[in-house]
């Protein structure tokens, strides 16, 4: 009886969302408007080779596009290329671009322009993204007005995800030359939308490109807002002042998903969170004390009350939603063999330091509660403190003789939305920090040797096969005790239409988002 | 006086070279390194480098001080590490911001708060004396942030009267500027009160009544020009905090206004920006005060500058 009542409920639900599609479906696009999008905070730069945050990446994403972009799974597709080819020893890639294409500033797209990019990335300006391309390109070359070569140093695996990267968006060399670094105050890309006006800390003002080789635009103007506090955000929305806004506070999100005018999206991401562990501090160079950390943390709890399920637990430290992420089993939550293992590695009672920031991360300091409090349970007290997250970063990243961190709380989300970049500068033994962000000093040959591997793969059975083998040994070897993959959280009006939510975070608009009116 | 006016602006300047030695110090105790804040955590070492180095950021303290104090002399206040606009220009379009929000909070708090406290004083333990003093002392009490929420609550979200924030049209600074003039008219309306119960106690007063002047005249004519030195005091450092950037209500709001750039630039450790814009708010502060002891005389002819 049970059954035919769930399937019956069932049915329902598939019909009522049926219909919900069908009046999506059966409303046609309508074109003009402004639509208005409240972020947390103030794009750091819109020169894509110099942007380093979620804020300005977006925004960015509006205004360039890539050779090559991801859809939502992450997987990828031509952007501005139309297609490409890799010689069979994976050293010399093609790419066929796209005709017709024009900068902002009226420059032709063609290949010169994608050469000034890698000429730009290579030398010596140094843009702060520039350390994602140096290691293994070699140089491009024009070969035709649509052709270009690119020859690397060694194979690449990651290429293409590297370009996919927001900081592979192609600038307009006429705009580069023009302003130079400056390029941040007068962005000229080849995207659906251009750059009209940014007052800092305030908004950025973009405006239709009616020039875009995918067709006008349907938005006349997009206003991106910074509105920094959360509640004003999700009032802005409840207002009509916004149509669009980000990182709703957990608790705000049932009052909005019963108000029929607003749509509520929780979206997996790319990013892990995780307790780094210092392996050159005593007990933790044991590998079973840091097992037994992972043993002792209940994560299905985590993502069950603290989350309310806007939240995946992770086994290891790739997120799901990262190109290469293998299934593997992990640490299930068990106390007793927790206790077992600290008590064979000597260390039956153990006192620790727990850092943590606070607000880096949706609840990310009560995360840092909550993993403390299991610990407890197994006989582990954690002292837990937190920073200002730009003292936290230094603090977190000196070398091993100027620190005694033990555990601390980081969060990872590979921009490039692959694993290799989800492991490479975490735990490669050549990016020991101080110098790379291996902050809790984790040495393995075998790791390295698996990462590197996956590195050079020339073939994607050889790159997954490494990837999955390097997500083995970081699981066995507990270097952070794994925690969860959190959600993105976006709000929406219900009159917008075609948002785009990458896993990486971002959120933007195309030429096809629209605005009922 | 004039002599008085100027001798107290040409104080400004050793004012100056201290608060920039303050700040600058302050900020360098700060533990945090702005280039990896502004170059994140994917970033090389070799980027790190080059940013220190483009910055100087990796010259010695006395010389980064100097060179700071060379510039800013000649009102080059450098550029923003993290946005590369000039911090000139980013005070420039922040300033006149803040100075309005100011000014109209400081009308509402001026208005509310001195006839609040007239009304008290003038029929005290009435009920409209208890309602003033429980309204300024709820006011005094209620952190302006929750205040804030509320009045976007109410106005924006439910009556749909005025925007919940942003900056653009009048209309955007009318909840700030009766949210955080609300605030400070509590301490004024007191602060009336207080002076106002002082003055109507002495004798002249009761001679201006015995000469059968009428309530109003005597109020508003002999006494409140008496009572206003302390009130003005207290609007003098409402006025000066307000200047220095609102920044709760900056904040909750999403106002552009020169606290938030402060605060912004401190977490960013954006050294040039919170340089520049403590040298405006200290400037501010000083012409403030200023402006309070002038109207002193005014009120007060009996107090005299030389």
């Amino acid at each position: 009886m049970r059954r035919i009542v769930a399937l019956w409920l069932g049915a329902i639900l598939v019909v009522g969302g049926l219909g919900a599609i069908h009046s999506v479906v059966a409303q046609a696009p309508v074109a003009g408007g402004t639509l208005t999008f409240a972020a947390g905070a103030d794009p750091d730069s819109l020169d894509p080779q110099n942007t380093q945050s979620n804020p300005g990446e977006q925004v960015n994403r509006m205004m360039y596009e890539n050779l090559v972009r991801f859809n939502a799974k992450m997987q990828i597709e031509p952007g501005l290329a139309e297609s490409w080819t890799q010689s069979a020893d994976g050293l010399v890639w093609t790419f066929k671009l796209r005709k017709g294409v024009r900068f902002h500033d009226g420059t032709p797209f063609d290949a010169k322009a994608v050469k000034y990019f890698f000429d730009r990335v290579l030398g010596d300006e140094k843009p702060f993204k520039a350390s994602l391309y140096t290691p293994f390109v070699q140089g491009a070359q024009v070969v035709d007005d649509q052709t270009v070569r690119v020859t690397l140093k060694q194979p690449f695996a990651a290429f293409l995800f590297r370009l996919a990267h927001s900081a592979g968006g192609i600038v307009s060399p006429a705009a580069h030359q023009k302003w130079g670094k400056d390029l941040t105050l007068h962005p000229v890309g080849t995207g659906p939308f251009k750059f009209a006006e940014w007052v800092k800390s305030d908004r950025v003002m973009l405006e239709r490109n009616d020039a875009y080789w995918g067709g006008r635009p349907l938005l006349d103007r997009v206003a991106v807002k910074t509105v920094r506090e959360d509640s004003a955000r999700v009032l802005m929305l409840e207002a009509g002042d916004a149509d669009l806004i980000l990182n709703i506070p957990p608790e705000d999100i049932p009052r909005l998903r019963k108000d029929p005018r607003f749509a509520v999206d929780s979206i997996a991401t790319a990013r892990a969170l995780y307790v780094v562990i210092n392996v050159k501090k005593k007990p933790f160079d044991d590998v079973r004390v840091r097992q037994a950390l992972n043993l002792a943390v209940n994560r299905e709890a985590i993502v069950k009350s603290l989350f309310q399920g806007n939240a995946e637990a992770i086994s290891g430290i790739v997120a799901p939603l990262q190109n290469g992420f293998a299934k593997l089993p992990g640490y299930a939550f068990d106390p007793k063999k927790a206790k077992e293992l600290l008590a064979q590695a000597g260390v039956p009672a153990l006192k620790v330091k727990l850092w943590s920031p606070k607000g880096r991360y949706v609840k990310d300091f009560e995360l840092a509660q909550a993993v403390q409090q299991d610990l407890a349970a197994v006989g582990v007290e954690a002292a837990l403190t937190t920073m200002e997250w730009g003292a936290y970063l230094s603090a977190t990243k000196t070398g091993p003789e100027q620190t005694d961190r033990e555990l601390f709380l980081l969060g990872w989300s590979p921009s490039t939305g692959e694993a290799q970049w989800g492991m490479f500068p975490l735990l490669h033994s050549s990016q020991l920090a101080p110098k790379g962000d291996n902050r809790g000093f984790f040495v393995s040959k075998a790791l390295d040797d698996a990462i590197d591997k996956a590195t050079t793969a020339t073939s994607e059975q050889t790159r997954l096969g490494a990837l999955r083998e390097a997500q083995q040994i970081v699981i066995k070897d507990a270097p952070a005790i794994f925690l969860i993959s959190p959600n993105m959280i976006v709000g929406a009006s219900k009159k917008v239409h075609g948002v785009v939510n990458l896993p990486l975070e971002l959120t933007y608009l195309t030429e096809k988002s629209w605005k009922e009116k | 006086m004039a002599v008085y006016v100027l001798r107290r602006i040409l104080l400004l300047v050793p004012v100056l070279i201290g608060v920039s030695l303050v700040s600058f110090g302050l900020l360098q105790l700060v533990p945090g390194d702005p280039a990896l804040i502004l170059a994140g955590e994917e970033a090389s070492e070799e980027v790190l480098i080059r940013i220190r180095q483009e910055y100087g950021l990796n010259r010695p303290l006395p010389v980064q001080f100097l060179s700071y104090l060379r510039h800013a002399v000649v009102g080059d206040l450098g550029i923003s590490i993290q946005s590369r606009q000039p911090v000139a220009t980013l005070l420039g379009q922040r300033y006149p911001f803040t100075l309005k929000l100011a000014f109209l909070a400081i009308l509402v708090s001026a208005t509310l708060g001195v006839v609040a406290g007239i009304v008290a004083a003038t029929r005290r333990n009435s009920p409209l004396d208890l309602a003033a003093l429980l309204g300024s002392l709820v006011g005094i009490s209620l952190p302006i942030f929750w205040l804030g929420l509320l009045a976007i609550l109410v106005f924006s979200v439910k009556l749909r009267w005025l925007p919940s924030g942003g900056a653009g049209t009048f209309a955007h600074l009318i909840l700030p500027a009766l949210v955080l003039g609300a605030a400070s008219s509590a301490v004024i309306a007191r602060t009336t009160r207080a002076s106002m119960l002082e003055v109507l106690r002495q004798d002249y007063v009761r001679t201006a009544r015995a000469k059968g002047l009428s309530d109003r005249l005597v109020v508003y004519r002999h006494a409140l020009g008496n009572a206003m030195i302390p009130i003005l005091t207290v609007f003098g450092l409402e006025f000066g905090y307000n200047l220095g950037g609102a920044v709760l209500t900056e904040t909750v709001f999403s106002l552009p206004g020169v606290g938030r750039l402060i605060v912004e630039g401190i977490f960013a450790r954006d050294y040039p920006v919170v340089q520049g814009a403590l040298l405006i708010v200290a400037t501010t502060f000083v012409l403030v005060n200023l402006l309070t002891d002038v109207a002193y005389a005014y009120f007060d002819p009996r107090i005299h500058y030389n």
